[in-house]
C-alpha cells in the first residue's frame, strides 16, 4: 500500500471522526450532566436530517442554512421533552434503566413518527455541493466532509468554551461532578438540566442535518450512530469534550483500517466490539487512563 | 491467645488521596473495640476494606490465621466477617423477616436444615419481630438500624462490623442499641464499632483505637485514649 | 413473597388464581377438540414461544434486575443450532436440547466480561453484543448467510406437533419461573437486584448468580428458537436477531409486569396480540404503541399491567362487597 494510498485512508478516517464527533456531541452534554443516556438521541438525528430535508425539498433552503436553523427549533423540542417527560423520572449520579427505557420508548414513537409522516423510502440530500471534491496534491477532500469536520471542530470548541469560561458552563460542571453539592450552591438543577437537555437535542438535530448531506436516510436513521455515539462517549470519557474528540478519532480510525483486515461487511460489528471492550476495559474512558497517569507520576 | 483480626500496614489510595497509610493492629477475640477518629480519619475506609466492600492497596489482612486481604465481600461474610451499613441499606421489595432471611441463607450457616439460628428467632433477639412481615421500606430509623444489625447477625459473623449504628438515634435509642451490642458481645461476636458519638463508643468499648489522616494515631482503653494529648489536638485542632 | 399475612376472606380469590391457570392450559391441551383454523393455531403456536422467551428474560432481568437488550442472541443461536442439527439427521427433542446449550455457552462468553459492569452500563453492552452477533450471523455463509437458512422437511407438517411443543415448553419455563421465585436462588436474585452490594455484604455471589440466571434464561430461550425454527423451516439473521426481537423481548415483561411470575405471560398474550392484528394492518404503528407502552409504563405504573390489576382488584372487590 503506498504512502498516498495510506494518506488518504488517514484523511478519510479524521474526516470519519469529524461526523462521529458531531454526532455524539449531544448525547456527551445529555449524559454529562444527567446522567441520562438519551436512546431517542436517534429519533432526534432522523428529525434533524428530515428537517432540514423539507427546508431544501420545499423551501431550496440551503442545507448548512437548515442545520443552523435547526438549532433553535430542536432546542425548544429538546426543552419541551425535557418538561414533559424527563424531568418527571428520578435521575442520580449513575445512569438509570428507568431513564433508559423511557427514552427508549420515546425512539419507538419519533420512529413510528417518522414513518407516517414520511413513509419508509430512503431520501437524500443532493445539491451541488454533494459530490464536490477539493483535490489538494494526490489527496482528495469531499467537500461536505469538510464541511462537516468543521462544524464539529466549531461545536466542540464553542462548547468547551461555553463550559469553561461562562457562569452556565460551570453550572454544568458543578452538576456533571455532584449534583447535590451544586444545589447547595444555588445551581437551579432543574433549570439547568432542562436548558442543558435542549443544547443536547439541539446538537441532535443539527448533527442529523450533518449527517443527511452526506448519508441517504430513513425513519430508522440514527440507530448504527446511537451506537457510535456509546462507543465514543465511553471511550472519550466524559472530564471534556476533548474526550469526545479522542473517542471520535480512535473509533474511526480503528474502523477505518480495520478494513484492511476485515471484510468491510463485518465493519459494523467493529464499533459494537469496541464498545464493549471500552465499557470493560476502560471504564472512565481513555480519559480516565489520562488521570490515572497523572496519579502515578 | 491469637488474636482474631490482625491488619498489618493497610493503604488505601484514591486517585491522588491516601486514605489510610499503614494502619496495622490487632483485635483479640470477643472484645468491643471503638474506632473513632475525626472526620475524614479513614474510619470507613478501613472498614469497608476489612468487609471487603474495597480492597486494599497494600498491607495485609489476617482474620483467624487465614489472609484474606483483598477478598470481596461475599467471601469476607463465608469466612465470618460482615459489616452493617452507616445508613440503613434494606432489600426494600422484601419483607423485615425476608431480608434477615437474606442473611441466614448466605451467610456462613447457610441456613442448613435444623439450624436454630433462624431468622424469626434472630428477629426476637435484636428486638423487632412484632415487624416480621412489615415491609422494610416502613421501619422508623431505630428499627432499621436493628434490622441491619439482625441481617448482619443472621449470617453468624465472628467479628462484627459496625458503621455508626447510633447516628441519627434518640438518647434513649441508643442506649437500646449499645445494650444490644454489648448482648451480642455476650454472646461471643467480636465487634469494631466505628462511631462519632464519643461517649457511647466510651461507654461499651473495652479497647479504642483512634485513627486521624490516614494513620493510627493512639490506642488503648477509653480513659487512656481520652487523656492522650495527641488524641486531644487532633480533635480539638480539627473544631477550631 | 410479599409476606403480610391475609385473611380468610381474601382466601377465594387467590383460590380462582391458582385455578385459573391450569384451566387454561387444559383449554389448550384439548385444542383440537375447538378446531380452529391454521391461522388460529399459528397465533396460539407464535404466542406461546413468546411466553416462554418473555419469562426466561424475566428471570434475569425481573428477578434479577440486570435488563438486557441481547436476548435476539439466544433466540437466534437457538433457532439456528436447532435448524442446523435437524438437517444433519438429529431428532427434533435433542435438536431443542442442542439449542439451549449453545445458548447457554453463549450466555457464558456474554456475561462472564459483562456482568462485571453496573446495571445500565451491562445494558448498553449488551445492545452491543447483539448487533455484534447479528452483523457476523448475517455475513457467515455456512448458514446462509443474508439469504437465510432452510431445514429440510423429511417429514409431512402437522401443525399440532408445533403447538404442543410450544405449549410443553411454555409450561417448563412457567414450572422453572414459580420455582425459582420461591427457592434460595429466587431469594439471592431479588437481593442483587434490590441492593447488590449490601447483598454481596450478606454472603450473595452477585456475579455468580447472575452468570447462572443468565444460563438459565438464556437456555429457555434458545430452546423457544429451536420450536420457533423446527416450525418455521426457514430462518433468516434479519428476523431472528434484529434489534427489534430483542426488543420486543424486554417490552412483554415490562407491559405484563416485571418482576412477577405472569407479568410476563400477560405481556407476551398482549405483545402477541397485537403483533399479529396490527403488523398486516398498520405496520409501524407497534412502534408508536410499544413506545407509548414503555413511556407510561415507566412514568406511570412501573409494574406493568400485574401492578394496575393489584390497584384495581382490591377496589372492584370492595365495591362488590360494599
Amino acid at each position: 500500500m503506498s504512502a498516498v494510498d495510506l494518506l488518504n485512508l488517514l484523511i478519510a478516517a479524521l474526516l470519519q471522526a469529524g461526523v462521529y464527533a458531531a454526532m455524539s456531541v449531544g448525547m456527551t452534554i445529555i449524559y454529562g450532566v444527567m446522567k441520562i443516556v438519551n436512546l431517542a438521541h436517534a429519533g432526534f438525528l432522523m428529525l434533524g436530517a428530515y428537517f432540514v430535508y423539507e427546508l431544501y425539498a420545499r423551501f431550496h433552503i440551503d442545507p448548512l442554512l437548515g442545520v443552523l436553523l435547526a438549532f433553535p427549533v430542536f432546542f425548544l423540542i429538546g426543552m419541551s421533552v425535557h418538561w414533559v417527560l424527563v424531568r418527571r423520572i428520578p435521575t442520580s449520579d449513575q445512569p438509570t434503566l428507568t431513564s433508559l427505557l423511557l427514552l427508549f420508548g420515546l425512539w419507538l414513537v419519533l420512529q413510528n413518527l417518522g414513518y407516517v409522516v414520511w413513509g419508509n423510502s430512503d431520501r437524500a440530500i443532493l445539491t451541488p455541493r454533494t459530490l464536490d471534491v477539493l483535490q489538494i496534491g494526490p489527496i482528495s477532500f469531499p467537500t461536505v466532509r469538510l464541511v462537516v469536520f468543521g462544524a464539529a471542530l466549531t461545536s466542540l470548541g464553542s462548547l468547551e468554551f461555553v463550559l469553561h469560561k461562562t457562569w452556565f458552563g460551570r453550572a454544568v460542571r458543578a452538576l456533571m461532578q455532584n449534583s447535590d453539592a451544586g444545589r447547595i450552591v444555588g445551581v437551579n438543577v432543574e433549570r439547568t438540566a432542562r436548558v442543558a437537555f435542549g443544547v443536547g437535542i439541539a446538537f441532535a438535530g443539527a448533527a442529523g442535518g450533518l449527517l443527511a448531506m452526506i448519508y441517504s436516510f430513513s425513519p430508522d436513521f440514527g440507530g448504527p450512530f446511537l451506537l457510535r455515539s456509546f462507543v465514543v462517549i465511553v471511550m472519550g470519557g466524559l472530564e471534556s469534550f476533548a474526550g469526545v474528540a479522542v473517542g471520535s478519532v480512535i473509533l474511526a480510525v480503528v474502523e477505518t483500517f480495520c478494513i484492511l483486515v476485515l471484510p468491510a461487511n463485518y465493519q459494523p460489528a467493529i464499533a459494537f466490539s469496541l464498545l464493549v471492550l471500552a465499557l470493560i476495559v476502560l471504564p472512565e474512558g481513555v480519559a480516565g487512563l489520562w488521570n490515572k497517569r497523572r496519579r502515578w507520576a | 491467645m491469637a488474636p482474631i483480626l490482625s491488619i498489618d500496614r493497610v493503604t488505601k489510595y484514591f486517585a491522588g488521596l491516601t486514605a489510610l497509610k499503614e494502619v496495622s493492629f490487632d483485635l483479640q477475640p470477643g472484645g468491643i473495640y471503638g474506632l473513632i477518629g475525626p472526620n475524614g480519619a479513614g474510619k470507613t475506609t478501613l472498614l469497608s476494606i476489612l468487609a471487603g466492600s474495597i480492597q486494599p492497596t497494600s498491607g495485609t489482612v489476617v482474620f483467624q490465621d487465614r489472609n484474606v486481604t483483598g477478598a470481596k465481600s461475599f467471601a469476607m461474610a463465608q469466612a465470618g466477617i460482615v459489616r452493617t451499613h452507616q445508613v440503613p441499606r434494606p432489600f426494600r421489595a422484601l419483607s423485615v423477616l425476608e431480608n434477615v432471611e437474606v442473611g441466614v441463607r448466605f451467610g456462613r450457616s447457610q441456613g442448613s436444615a435444623g439450624d436454630l439460628w433462624d431468622a424469626r428467632r434472630i428477629l426476637e433477639w435484636v428486638g423487632i419481630a412484632h415487624l416480621a412481615d412489615a415491609p422494610s421500606v416502613t421501619l422508623s430509623v431505630g428499627d432499621q438500624k436493628r434490622l441491619e444489625l439482625a441481617r448482619a447477625l443472621a449470617t453468624r459473623p465472628s467479628l462484627l462490623l459496625c458503621d455508626e449504628v447510633c447516628s441519627g438515634l434518640t438518647e434513649p435509642e441508643t442506649a437500646s442499641v449499645l445494650r444490644l451490642l454489648r448482648k451480642i458481645q455476650d454472646a461471643g461476636t467480636t465487634i469494631l464499632y466505628v462511631e462519632h458519638n464519643l461517649k457511647a463508643i466510651m461507654s461499651v468499648s473495652h479497647h479504642v483505637i483512634v485513627m486521624n489522616f490516614g494513620e493510627k494515631l493512639a490506642e488503648g482503653s477509653p480513659e487512656a485514649v481520652q487523656s492522650d494529648p495527641s488524641v486531644i489536638a487532633a480533635y480539638i485542632g480539627r473544631t477550631a | 413473597m410479599n409476606g403480610a399475612g391475609k385473611s380468610g376472606a381474601s382466601a377465594r380469590p387467590r383460590f380462582a388464581f391458582a385455578v385459573a391457570p391450569l384451566l387454561l392450559l387444559a383449554v389448550l391441551a384439548a385444542l383440537p377438540a375447538f378446531s380452529l383454523g391454521p391461522n388460529t393455531v399459528r397465533l396460539l403456536f407464535v404466542t406461546l414461544v413468546w411466553v416462554t422467551i418473555s419469562i426466561a428474560w424475566n428471570i434475569l432481568g425481573g428477578f434479577g434486575g440486570q435488563v438486557s437488550f441481547g436476548f435476539a442472541v439466544f433466540y437466534g443461536l437457538g433457532a439456528y443450532t436447532a435448524a442446523l442439527s435437524v438437517n444433519s439427521g438429529v431428532n427434533s427433542i435433542l435438536s431443542l436440547l442442542l439449542a439451549a446449550s449453545v445458548a447457554v455457552l453463549a450466555s457464558m462468553l456474554v456475561g462472564l466480561p459483562t456482568f462485571r459492569l453496573r446495571g445500565p452500563y451491562f445494558a448498553i453492552a449488551t445492545i452491543g453484543v447483539s448487533e455484534a452477533v447479528r452483523v457476523v450471523m448475517t455475513n457467515v455463509s455456512m448458514t446462509g448467510g443474508a439469504s437465510g437458512y432452510r431445514i429440510i422437511e423429511t417429514r409431512p407438517f402437522h401443525q399440532l406437533e408445533h403447538f404442543y411443543a410450544a405449549l410443553a415448553l411454555a409450561v417448563v419455563a412457567v414450572a422453572v419461573s414459580m420455582q425459582v421465585r420461591h427457592s434460595k436462588f429466587g431469594l439471592a436474585l431479588i437481593a442483587i437486584r434490590e441492593d447488590e452490594e449490601a447483598a454481596s455484604d450478606l454472603g450473595v455471589n452477585p456475579y455468580r448468580t447472575k452468570l447462572l440466571a443468565h444460563a438459565l434464561a438464556a437456555a429457555l430461550t434458545g430452546a423457544a428458537g429451536g420450536v420457533f425454527a423446527q416450525y418455521a423451516a426457514f430462518i433468516h439473521p434479519q428476523g431472528v436477531f434484529a434489534f427489534g426481537i430483542g426488543v420486543a423481548i424486554l417490552l412483554m415483561p415490562i407491559i405484563g409486569g416485571i418482576g412477577t411470575v405472569w407479568g410476563p405471560v400477560i405481556g407476551a398474550v398482549v405483545y402477541g396480540l397485537i403483533q399479529e392484528e396490527l403488523i398486516a394492518s398498520f405496520p409501524q404503528l407497534h412502534l408508536l404503541i410499544y413506545g407509548s407502552l414503555l413511556i407510561l409504563i415507566v412514568l406511570f405504573e412501573p409494574a406493568g399491567i400485574v401492578g394496575i390489576a393489584r390497584q384495581i382488584v382490591p377496589r372492584l372487590r370492595a365495591r362488590m362487597e360494599g
